[in-house]
């Protein structure tokens, strides 16, 4: 995937959620800022200096698990870590059992990787990241493969890095996970950051409401709120009319601040219409949703087009 | 350093280092015995006393190094070929490189560690095999004595270092075919395959062929010395190169192949 003007703003002591489709981008970047490809064209700045081939020590400020962890099944894990330890950043000999008991693999540092579950590899990946004691740290899906109990404790951990100043910059699609991780996102979709920034603000600002009519009374209900100056459209539908027969119902979204709700649904009772249901806010699925539908990613030739939203029923 | 003393505990530990010596050692006491019990009977075939050459020291001491070098030269060559496919298959190449690891200093010292190991299993196997061939002479009624003839010894140190340089080459070139291919068995199939062309062209281009690793290889320690002829590499040439101008094309060979290591390395695109 190429990336286009790719420009993250990444604070430091913050835990940025870095998100996008598949094939949107997101593991190049991860690729990009780790060394382990380079650009065509354009420059990397990592830590606020510029970073290119010839710079691989800028990276021994850099903790990083980019796609799936990578060991030596036939290695334990701590003669795994051991073995990392001794390749790039210096790292004191020490810090191999600090990252095991951080991770929670310290009982099971002696057993041989292969015998490792997914989580337990993940948590491995993590603890390699760790190992130098980062400033940034660069995380694809850490939550793959986790149970639950792995990830809260990962989230702690994570949260407790930023805490202490260090940066953390995570790649995933469990946008639950992210909601509840992240200070700030950025979006990405067909190599362009779509949307960047504190997710509380980014999720107020985006917000809309939506409202649920009968598919007759959808052209009403349009000319009825457009006095509010917003323009409704059905949920799903590229031209705004409904898909489904006349006597269902489906949503309408009006894009409008959530705080004004109830004058949507003041202005749809004043011409008689009534709706059978009404929501207001955004979450972090729908604007990521909203705002990647819109640049979907390559597909196949003579593949049907992604479907989202359209709930006629 | 530290990258070095990790590759060797890295190498150490894995089943593939003590599957490729036992393996060696395995065939070479199973040929050397059978060679052992047979042998009155093999004297009475046609050409059968050279048969008893590989058994009748001090004449064995260059045979054993032979075998060891013919033999172990495709083994270290598929073995550092597995070493270096594993490194990028199991992504272990790429966290080291994110770790801000220079790419090409990552793989030139495991290619040291892996000549290092080379050498020692070289040693080791020599010394198994000179106890095989004697329990084998035993067996065959033929007389140890030579084994305590010193005049070999003299020779044997720089039989060993050239040894040990045609197992080098022959490792590189199989750690570079698996670094091209990011492929464990990729390179391993390309080794053996180089093996095999090598020794079946060398009959119809000889003087093409004696250039080749395993032909060069073979005509580092081409030399009848200390009563024995032995022949690194294991190949059937039927043309030589003279040992001292195999010197240089194998060190060429050896330059060739770990520059291209370096160079692919530095520039590929890492991923997995």
């Amino acid at each position: 995937m190429a990336l286009a003007g790719l420009d993250l703003s990444v604070p430091s002591g913050v835990v940025y959620g870095f998100l996008g489709p598949n094939g949107a981008g997101k593991t190049t970047t991860m690729r990009l800022l780790t060394g382990l490809i380079h650009p065509d064209g354009g420059t990397i700045e990592l830590l606020g200096r510029p970073f290119g081939r010839g710079d691989r020590h800028r990276l021994f400020d850099v903790g990083a698990l980019v796609e799936s962890p990578a060991f030596y099944p036939y290695l334990s894990g701590r003669a795994n870590l051991r073995a990392l330890a001794a390749s790039g950043a210096p790292t004191p000999k020490t810090r191999v059992e600090e990252v095991l008991e951080l991770v929670g693999l310290k009982e099971r540092g002696k057993d041989k990787v292969s015998t490792y579950s997914l989580g337990m590899k993940q948590r491995l990946g993590i603890a390699g990241a760790l190992l130098n004691d980062p400033k940034l740290l660069l995380l694809d899906e850490p939550a793959n493969g986790l149970d639950p109990a792995g990830i809260v404790a990962m989230r702690d951990t994570l949260r407790h890095l930023a805490s202490t100043g260090k940066t953390v910059f995570i790649s995933s699609h469990l946008l639950g996970e992210v909601s509840q991780l992240a200070d700030v996102i950025g979006i990405i979709a067909a190599g362009k950051l779509v949307r960047e920034g504190p997710i509380e603000t980014l999720l107020s600002a985006e917000g809309q409401v939506r409202v649920r009519v009968a598919a007759a009374e959808v052209e009403r209900a349009v000319a009825a709120i457009a006095p509010l100056g917003v323009a409704a459209r059905v949920d799903g539908s590229d031209d705004g009319r409904p898909a489904g027969p006349a006597n269902e119902t489906g949503w309408l979204v009006v894009p409008i601040e959530p705080s004004r709700a109830a004058e949507v649904n003041r202005a749809l009772a004043t011409a008689g219409i009534y709706a059978s249901g009404l929501e207001s806010g955004s979450d972090l699925e729908s604007l990521f949703l909203e705002l990647t539908s819109a640049a979907p990613p390559a597909q196949a030739a003579g593949a049907p087009p992604p479907v989202v939203g359209g709930n006629w029923q | 350093m530290r990258l070095f003393v990790s590759t060797l505990g890295k190498l150490r530990n894995r089943l593939a280092t003590w599957l490729t010596l036992g393996l060696l050692i395995l065939l070479m006491a199973v040929i050397y015995l059978a060679v052992g019990a047979t042998a009155k009977e093999t004297a009475t075939r046609p050409n059968g006393a050279a048969a008893l050459l590989l058994i009748t020291f001090p004449g064995a001491y260059a045979l054993i190094l032979s075998f060891v070098l013919g033999l172990g030269g495709l083994f270290v060559m598929a073995y550092a070929a597995a070493i270096a496919g594993s490194e990028w298959t199991w992504g272990t190449l790429k966290t080291a490189v994110a770790r801000g690891e220079s790419r090409s200093r990552y793989m030139l010292t495991t290619y040291l560690g892996i000549a290092l190991l080379a050498g020692i299993g070289m040693l080791v196997a020599f010394a198994v095999g000179v106890v095989v061939t004697f329990l084998a002479a035993k067996l065959a009624g033929v007389s140890t004595d030579g084994i305590t003839d010193t005049s070999i010894f003299g020779n044997l140190p720089e039989q060993f270092l050239r040894g040990w340089y045609g197992l080098v080459e022959l490792g590189a070139v199989g750690f570079t075919i698996a670094t091209l291919a990011r492929s464990q068995l990729a390179g391993v199939g390309a080794g053996i395959g180089i093996y095999f062309a090598g020794t079946f062209a060398g009959l119809f281009l000889p003087d093409v062929v004696k250039y080749l690793p395993f032909a060069a290889a073979d005509s580092l320690i081409s030399v009848d010395s200390a009563g024995g002829s032995a022949s690194a590499g294991g190949g059937q040439s039927l043309a030589r190169l003279d040992p001292n101008t195999a010197l240089v094309v194998v060190g060429l060979w050896l330059i060739a192949s770990l520059a291209v290591t370096a160079l692919f390395t530095e520039r590929a695109e890492i991923s997995g």
